[in-house]
């Protein structure tokens, strides 16, 4: 689920809005009753949030334990949903990697294929799944962070509710099928009762927490809850990043060959 | 009609991207000890680049340019624009890269100067032959772009990628009457103008994406673009580049904690002069916190001896312990060091470096390249040329 963290991009980023709808209503009221079942309440969380493609520009501020801070910028777009998407992002800030990019082939049932491609050599360099425990160029998300995986390839369950920001959420703890493919060893979510937007996420490796996700601002784009702000904090290295989404925009067109290695390195 | 138009404009005023990035650089060099062809002990190079880039629909520009100056004349004191960049001396004034790409489905077709990388290893690419270098420093190089047509035809797991290059741009070798070019001493030397081969190039290279391993083999026919030399009269030299065939392969595969990395090529030429030789490497890397490792070794197998003197960094730095370690310091701090070390320790390049950037624009390198051997090591020729760096850059 630690993937699932940064879903953020997606899944967690992404839940559709209840209908005005009286029947949309009628089976709203009746989610919860039956959503006791952990995996079901992540299934729909993603199917709030399943849209057909993504774009936005990323605000980063990096703060290092010593509270210096650093701005980035990128601009991510993403098509399909979840265990199938696939996502480019690019650095548009600072200059100096402005350019620089990854492209994320996301698929349900293994972890993911990514690349990255840096203009300073003109090369794109396939990042193994050994490495992906890796900063992504110097935010406190890891290249695994940046992945997303489909929900069939964890196992969850139910520990408990808490709230997080004063709203009431379930606490479910995720844990990875193939250990072997993931930095974490589990990972717990908060996902909120109220419009099944994860709020937050704690990854583990044994029984230490060592990233947390906090998502905050949550606004309704376009129909899907949306939680604008996102706070991953290495708590390891006690520094953080406030990723801020603007421009933020669904469904819009998107080609399946703007996500490829050629694509990629233009 | 009129309506029409406007209509069509702003609709792909709407579909177009554009993009630009760039930066001004200025080097300081500093050289303790001079060489028998050069007694200077500073030299400084400033470098504005720019690269724009303008998508349309399914087309997409893009163009570079670069300026420079310096203060030992490696770079031209004209102000010509060069499109070929074969000139003795780094143009003042060059079109880094000007090419239109047009992506229909799974093809994709590249026309114009660009840039084409070939190889997966870090270390060395022999496999790299549509990659000409800036040799003018033989141990801090720039890519040059050349004039091709590229066709990919690409699938999640499969591309193939055919290239021509009508002429070929030959790699910039070091200034004769510079520290990086060694001369036998007191013997003038002077230096014809080169025999440019004017046949195409083309290659052609198929990688597959697996479930354990990523792999490639490739094939490229022309020209080499390091030359050999042959002497006229008694000291006049003459570059010229001998016809080249070469058949490479490259793989990457994750192994547990670190990815194994691997790249091969063989070498035949019709040219007798020419040896024929095989170049690979083995390298593993591993990226853990902060820290980057990519270590290995290249080596080099000669079939087939030719007569002629060759200038060849890609063979000079074979039968070698390569590295090169990264570690982060904090978001706008960073240390490197690069090493090669000739496994007969006759030549060793150590290279550390320390990076800060500041703010949005501004970035220091300081390094230091520290060179040891004996003179008739390639590296080893090189042992009074051990030198200090100094670079700003302000990128916008």
């Amino acid at each position: 689920m630690n993937r699932l963290s940064v879903t953020w991009v997606s899944q967690q980023v992404s839940q559709q809005v209840a209908q005005a709808l009286l029947p949309a209503l009628f089976f709203l009221h009746l989610i919860p009753s039956f959503a006791q079942d952990p995996r079901q309440i992540i299934e729909e969380a993603q199917r709030r949030g399943r849209v057909t493609s993504q774009r936005y520009e990323g605000v980063l501020e990096v703060f290092s334990a010593a509270n210096k801070v650093s701005k980035k910028s990128w601009t991510t777009d993403r098509l399909g949903s979840f265990g199938n998407s696939k996502a480019i992002i690019r650095f548009t800030a600072p200059a100096e990697v402005k350019g620089v990019a990854l492209l994320v082939v996301n698929h349900p049932d293994r972890a993911s294929d990514q690349w990255m491609w840096t203009p300073a050599i003109g090369r794109d360099r396939r990042i193994a799944l050994q490495d992906r425990g890796t900063r992504f160029f110097g935010t406190d998300f890891s290249f695994e962070d940046l992945e997303e995986r489909d929900v069939n390839q964890y196992d969850y369950r139910l520990t408990g509710e808490e709230p997080i920001d004063g709203a009431p959420c379930w606490r479910i703890e995720a844990r990875p099928r193939q250990t072997k493919t993931s930095q974490y060893t589990f990972a717990r979510i908060w996902v909120r009762k109220d419009n099944y937007v994860s709020a937050q996420y704690e990854n583990f490796i044994q029984d230490q927490p060592v990233r947390r996700l906090h998502q905050t601002d949550i606004q309704n784009v376009q129909g899907i809850w949306t939680p604008r702000t996102l706070e991953m904090t290495d708590l390891r290295r006690k520094s953080r990043t406030i990723l801020r989404l603007e421009k933020l925009e669904y469904n819009i067109p998107m080609q399946d060959e703007a996500f490829t290695v050629q694509a990629l390195r233009q | 009609m009129k309506s029409s138009a406007l209509c069509l404009l702003f609709c792909l005023s709407l579909t177009a991207q554009f993009t630009q990035r760039g930066y001004l650089e200025t080097t300081a060099i500093a050289y303790p000890e001079t060489a028998p062809n050069d007694s200077s002990h500073a030299a400084g190079e400033s470098l504005f680049r720019y690269e724009a880039f303008y998508k349309l629909t399914n087309f997409r520009f893009a163009g570079a340019v670069d300026a420079r100056t310096d203060t030992h004349l490696e770079t031209e004191r004209t102000l010509d624009l060069s499109w070929w960049d074969r000139t003795r001396q780094r143009p003042a004034f060059t079109i880094r890269r000007l090419s239109v790409t047009y992506t229909r489905g799974k093809f994709t077709f590249e026309a114009g100067k660009q840039f084409i990388r070939w190889g997966k290893a870090d270390v060395l690419n022999p496999t790299d032959r549509f990659a000409p270098r800036d040799f003018v420093n033989v141990i801090d190089t720039d890519f040059l772009g050349i004039t091709a047509a590229r066709l990919t035809y690409g699938t999640p797991s499969d591309s193939i990628d055919l290239v021509c290059a009508p002429r070929l741009t030959p790699s910039r070798v070091p200034l004769l009457n510079q520290r990086w070019a060694i001369l036998p001493p007191g013997v003038p030397i002077h230096e014809l103008d080169p025999a440019l081969p004017g046949a195409p190039q083309y290659g052609a290279r198929w990688n597959h994406i697996g479930a354990i391993a990523e792999y490639s083999f490739s094939f490229y026919n022309g020209f080499d673009n390091l030359p050999l030399y042959r002497a006229e009269l008694r000291a006049d030299l003459q570059r010229y580049y001998p016809q080249m065939r070469m058949y490479g392969a490259d793989a990457a595969m994750p192994l547990g904690p670190v990815t194994f990395k691997t790249e091969a090529a063989y070498f035949t030429s019709t040219n007798p002069q020419a040896d024929e030789y095989a170049l690979y490497v083995l390298q593993l890397e591993r990226q853990a916190g902060e820290w980057s490792f990519v270590g290995g070794y290249a080596g080099q197998v000669v079939t087939s001896h030719g007569n002629s003197l060759a200038f060849s960094p890609q063979r000079g730095f074979t039968r070698s312990f390569v590295a090169h370690a990264g570690y982060t310091i904090d978001t706008n701090r960073s240390l490197a060091l690069e090493a090669i070390i000739r496994q007969n320790g006759n030549g060793i390049l150590l290279k550390p470096e320390y990076t800060q950037s500041f703010g949005q624009h501004w970035r220091i390198t300081a390094a230091l390249a520290a060179i040891r051997g004996q003179p008739p090591d390639f590296i080893g020729q090189y042992h009074q040329n051990s030198h200090g760096i100094l670079t700003v850059r302000y990128s916008f």
